[in-house]
C-alpha cells in the first residue's frame, strides 16, 4: 500500500511538465555550457612550436628544462631559420629562437611572455653553466649540492588548519546542491499533503489507509523524486566538471563529496521531510502554506549559512563541534568539516547516529500532527492542538 | 444476512454535542435514508462510520464484528465534501482509488471501465478531472465509491448538484447496488427522492436520532385522516368520533379513530349532497420531517 502511494507520487512529480523541463533545461545548460566552453577553458593537446636556430640549439635543453617536457605548452624544435623580417615570416610558428645560447634573440607574431620568461630563464641556466665550465667545475656537481642544500621546516607553534581552497568551495557546492534538493522535496511534500487536504481527496483516502501510511507513502514517493531529481542536478555538472578537466586540475576528491551528499542527503531528507510532511497538514489551503513554511525556510537556512561561514571561520571551535551534533544542523555541518579535515571519526559517527535516533521521534510527531490535523478544514490548526489532539 | 450496525454513537466537538447515542442498523438490501437538517449530525455518522473520525463513545460493526481497516477497504464512500485529485486522470484517479481498496490493477482497470461506462463518463477518462463540469466530477466522485465493488455503501449527499438524469441513473445504480445485497446508507435533503427511494429512513436532529423506520411505520399516524371534497351541502355532518375540519373551498378533513367510524361519515356526507373525493391523508416525508424537526424544538 506505501508502495502504490509512492509510485503514484513518485509519478506525477517526476513526470510533471515543471519537473522534465527544469531538469532538461539544467541537463542542457550543464551538458552544452560543457561542450562550448571547453575550446575556452582549455588548452588543446597540440603545443605551440618554437623554432629554435642551430646557432642557438645549445639552448633547446635548458628551454626543455623550463618550458618543455610532456603536457608542455611548447616544444622546441632546431632547424635552419633566417631573422625573420615581417609577420609572414613566421608562418605557423609561435616563435623563432635566433643567436647563441647566452645571448638568445626571440621573435614573437605577438607579444608572450610566459615564452619570454622561459627563453630568459634557459639562458641564464645557459650561462650559469657557462661560467662553472669556464671555473673548471663541473654544472652535474653543482646541481646537486643545490638540490640538497634544502632547509628542515618545525614548526613550533599551532599548526595552522590547512585551508584547500578547492575543497572548500567544492563542499560548499555540495551544501548549497543538498539544500536545495532538501527545500525542494520539502516543498514538494508539503504542497502533496495540502493538495489533498484542500481538495478534500484525503478524505477518501483515509477511509481505506491508515494516515500513517499515506505520510509514509508520500515521503518515500517524494524521496525517490528528489533523488531522480538530485541526479538530474548532480550528474550533469559532474559530467561538466570532468569534461572541463576541473576535477584534475583541482584535485578534488569526488568519491568522498559524492559519499557526504548521498549519507547526508538520505538523513537530512528523513529529518526534513518527514517534519514539514506532517506539519503541512496543520493547513488547508496553499495560500496558507507560507504561514508553515517560513519557519521551515529558516530551520534550512540557518544551518546552511553557518555551516558555510561558521566553519572556516572556527573549524573546531565548540560552537561548530555542538552545533556538529544537532539533527537539524549535521547535514550541512558535517560535509563542510569534513572538507576542512577538522571533524574526528567519532564526531561524524556520532553525528549520523544522533539523526537515526532523532528521525523516529520525528516520524512520530509528523505522524501524530498529520493524523490529527489533516482532517482538519478550515483554518489553521494550532500545533500545539494537533500534538495534544 | 449481512448487517452494518451503528450502536450508540457520540461525539462532541468541545462543548458542543454533534452526535448523541446514535443507533441504527442496516441489513444488507436495505436503501437507508438519512435526512436531518444542515449541522443535524449525518456527516459526523457518515465519518465514524469511515473511520475517518473517532467517536467518543459507541462503535459501528459490520456483522456482528467491529468495523477496522479491513472492512473499511469495503466500504464505498462519497464524502459530503467531494474529494478527487484534481490534476489526475478520470481513468487513471479511478484505477489508483481502486487498487488502494487493494484491487489487482488488471481487476481495478476493468472496473474503472464498467463504472465509468454506466454512470456516462466513459469518454472522459483521459481528461484530468478538473476539466470536467460540475456533474461530471459527480458522476467520477460516485463511480470512485463503487469502483472497488464495495460491500457497504456510504454517500453523502450524493444527490447534490445533479441534473434531473443523473439523479436518475444515480437512483438505479443506488437500487441495483442494493438488490445486490449491499446495505446503502445514503444522506439528502431532497425528500421525495428519500421517500420513493428508501426502504427505511432515519431523521436525526441535534445529534440525535429522533425518528427511524420504514417510510410506512413513518407515516402511520395515531389519529387517521381523509380529505373529503363535495358539492351540495354546506358542511358534511359529523357522527361521534369523527371530527370535521374545513380544508378549503368544498372540501375538509375528517379525522376519526378508525377506518370504520369514518367510512360512517362518508355514508352521513353521501347523504347529504354529491362527494366528489375521498381518500385517505397521509403525510409526506416533509410533513414528518417538519413535524419532527419542529415538536423536537418544542420538546427541548
Amino acid at each position: 500500500m506505501v508502495w502504490l502511494i509512492a509510485k503514484r507520487e513518485f509519478k506525477v512529480r517526476t513526470l510533471s511538465k515543471a519537473s522534465l523541463i527544469s531538469s532538461l533545461i539544467l541537463l542542457v545548460l550543464a551538458v552544452g555550457g560543457a561542450l562550448i566552453a571547453k575550446p575556452f577553458l582549455v588548452a588543446d593537446g597540440e603545443p605551440a612550436v618554437v623554432q629554435v636556430d642551430s646557432s642557438a640549439a645549445e639552448l633547446v635543453p635548458y628551454l626543455d628544462a623550463v618550458a618543455g617536457g610532456e603536457d608542455a605548452a611548447f616544444e622546441f624544435v632546431v632547424a635552419d631559420v633566417a631573422t625573420p623580417e615581417d609577420p609572414e615570416d613566421l608562418g605557423e610558428v609561435s616563435g623563432v629562437i635566433t643567436g647563441s645560447a647566452t645571448e638568445p634573440e626571440l621573435f614573437l607574431p605577438e607579444r608572450h611572455d610566459a615564452l619570454a620568461l622561459a627563453v630568459a630563464e634557459a639562458s641564464q641556466a645557459a650561462a650559469f653553466d657557462a661560467s662553472i665550465v669556464s671555473l673548471g667545475g663541473d654544472p652535474a656537481d653543482v646541481a646537486a649540492t643545490l638540490a640538497e642544500s634544502t632547509p628542515t621546516v618545525t614548526v613550533v607553534g599551532d599548526e595552522p588548519t590547512e585551508f584547500e581552497e578547492s575543497e572548500f568551495l567544492a563542499a560548499v557546492v555540495v551544501v548549497i546542491m543538498l539544500f536545495f534538493v532538501l527545500i525542494q522535496s520539502a516543498s514538494v511534500i508539503m504542497m502533496g499533503v495540502v493538495e489533498e487536504k484542500s481538495s478534500r481527496v484525503v478524505e477518501i483516502l483515509l477511509s481505506t489507509v491508515r494516515p500513517g501510511t499515506l505520510l509514509g507513502g508520500k515521503v518515500l514517493g517524494v524521496g525517490l523524486y528528489a533523488i531522480v531529481q538530485a541526479a538530474a542536478m548532480v550528474l550533469p555538472i559532474l559530467f561538466g566538471a570532468w569534461y572541463l578537466e576541473i576535477l584534475a586540475r583541482y584535485d578534488i576528491d569526488v568519491q568522498t563529496l559524492l559519499v557526504n551528499f548521498s549519507v547526508w542527503f538520505v538523513l537530512g531528507f528523513s529529518i526534513f521531510t518527514v517534519l514539514f510532511g506532517g506539519l503541512a497538514a496543520l493547513v488547508s489551503r496553499q495560500e496558507d502554506l507560507g504561514a508553515v513554511t517560513t519557519p521551515m525556510m529558516f530551520l534550512m537556512m540557518i544551518p546552511l549559512y553557518l555551516a558555510i561561514y561558521l566553519v572556516p571561520l572556527s573549524p573546531e571551535g565548540t560552537a561548530t563541534r555542538v552545533l556538529t551534533q544537532v539533527p537539524f544542523f549535521a547535514p550541512f555541518m558535517v560535509p563542510m568539516r569534513t572538507a576542512f579535515g577538522s571533524i574526528e571519526t567519532w564526531e561524524i559517527v556520532l553525528a549520523v547516529v544522533l539523526c537515526l535516533v532523532s528521525i523516529p521521534v520525528l516520524v512520530w510527531v509528523a505522524g501524530r500532527v498529520y493524523s490529527r490535523a489533516v482532517l482538519n478544514t478550515g483554518g489553521r490548526m494550532k500545533l500545539g492542538e494537533a500534538l495534544r489532539g | 444476512m449481512t448487517t452494518l450496525e451503528v450502536d450508540g454513537l457520540s461525539k462532541s466537538y468541545g462543548t458542543v454535542r454533534a452526535l448523541d447515542d446514535v443507533s441504527f442498523d442496516v441489513p444488507g438490501g436495505d436503501l437507508f435514508g438519512f435526512v436531518g437538517s444542515n449541522g443535524a449530525g449525518k456527516t459526523t455518522t457518515m465519518r465514524i462510520i469511515l473511520g475517518v473520525l473517532r467517536a467518543d463513545a459507541g462503535s459501528v460493526r459490520w456483522n456482528g464484528a467491529p468495523v477496522d481497516l479491513e472492512v473499511r477497504t469495503r466500504i464505498g464512500y462519497m464524502p459530503e465534501e467531494r474529494g478527487l485529485y484534481p490534476r489526475m486522470k478520470v481513468g487513471e484517479q479511478l484505477v489508483y482509488l481502486a487498487r488502494l481498496h487493494g484491487m489487482s490493477k488488471a481487476d481495478a482497470t476493468v472496473a474503472m471501465e464498467h463504472w465509468t461506462e454506466v454512470l456516462g463518463v466513459a469518454e472522459r477518462r483521459g481528461d484530468e478531472v478538473e476539466k470536467l463540469s460540475l456533474g461530471n466530477q459527480q458522476r467520477v466522485q460516485l463511480a470512485s465509491a463503487l469502483v472497488h465493488g464495495p460491500d457497504i455503501l456510504v454517500l453523502d449527499e450524493p444527490f447534490s448538484g445533479l441534473d434531473p438524469v443523473a439523479v436518475a441513473v444515480m437512483s438505479d445504480v443506488l437500487r441495483e447496488r442494493a438488490a445486490a445485497g449491499v446495505p446503502v446508507i445514503f444522506s439528502s435533503h431532497q425528500l421525495e427522492l428519500v421517500e420513493r427511494l428508501c426502504d427505511r429512513v432515519g431523521i436525526v436532529k441535534s445529534g440525535r436520532l429522533v425518528a427511524n423506520g420504514t417510510i410506512d411505520e413513518l407515516r402511520a399516524t395515531e389519529r387517521l385522516q381523509w380529505r373529503l371534497a363535495m358539492t351540495g351541502a354546506d358542511a358534511p355532518p359529523a357522527p361521534d368520533g369523527v371530527t370535521i375540519v374545513p380544508d378549503g373551498a368544498g372540501a375538509w378533513l375528517v379525522e376519526a379513530a378508525s377506518a370504520d367510524v369514518a367510512q360512517a361519515a362518508l355514508a352521513s356526507a353521501v347523504y347529504s349532497g354529491t362527494v366528489t373525493a375521498f381518500e385517505p391523508v397521509r403525510p409526506s416525508l416533509t410533513d414528518l420531517f417538519r413535524d419532527v424537526v419542529s415538536e423536537t424544538e418544542e420538546a427541548a
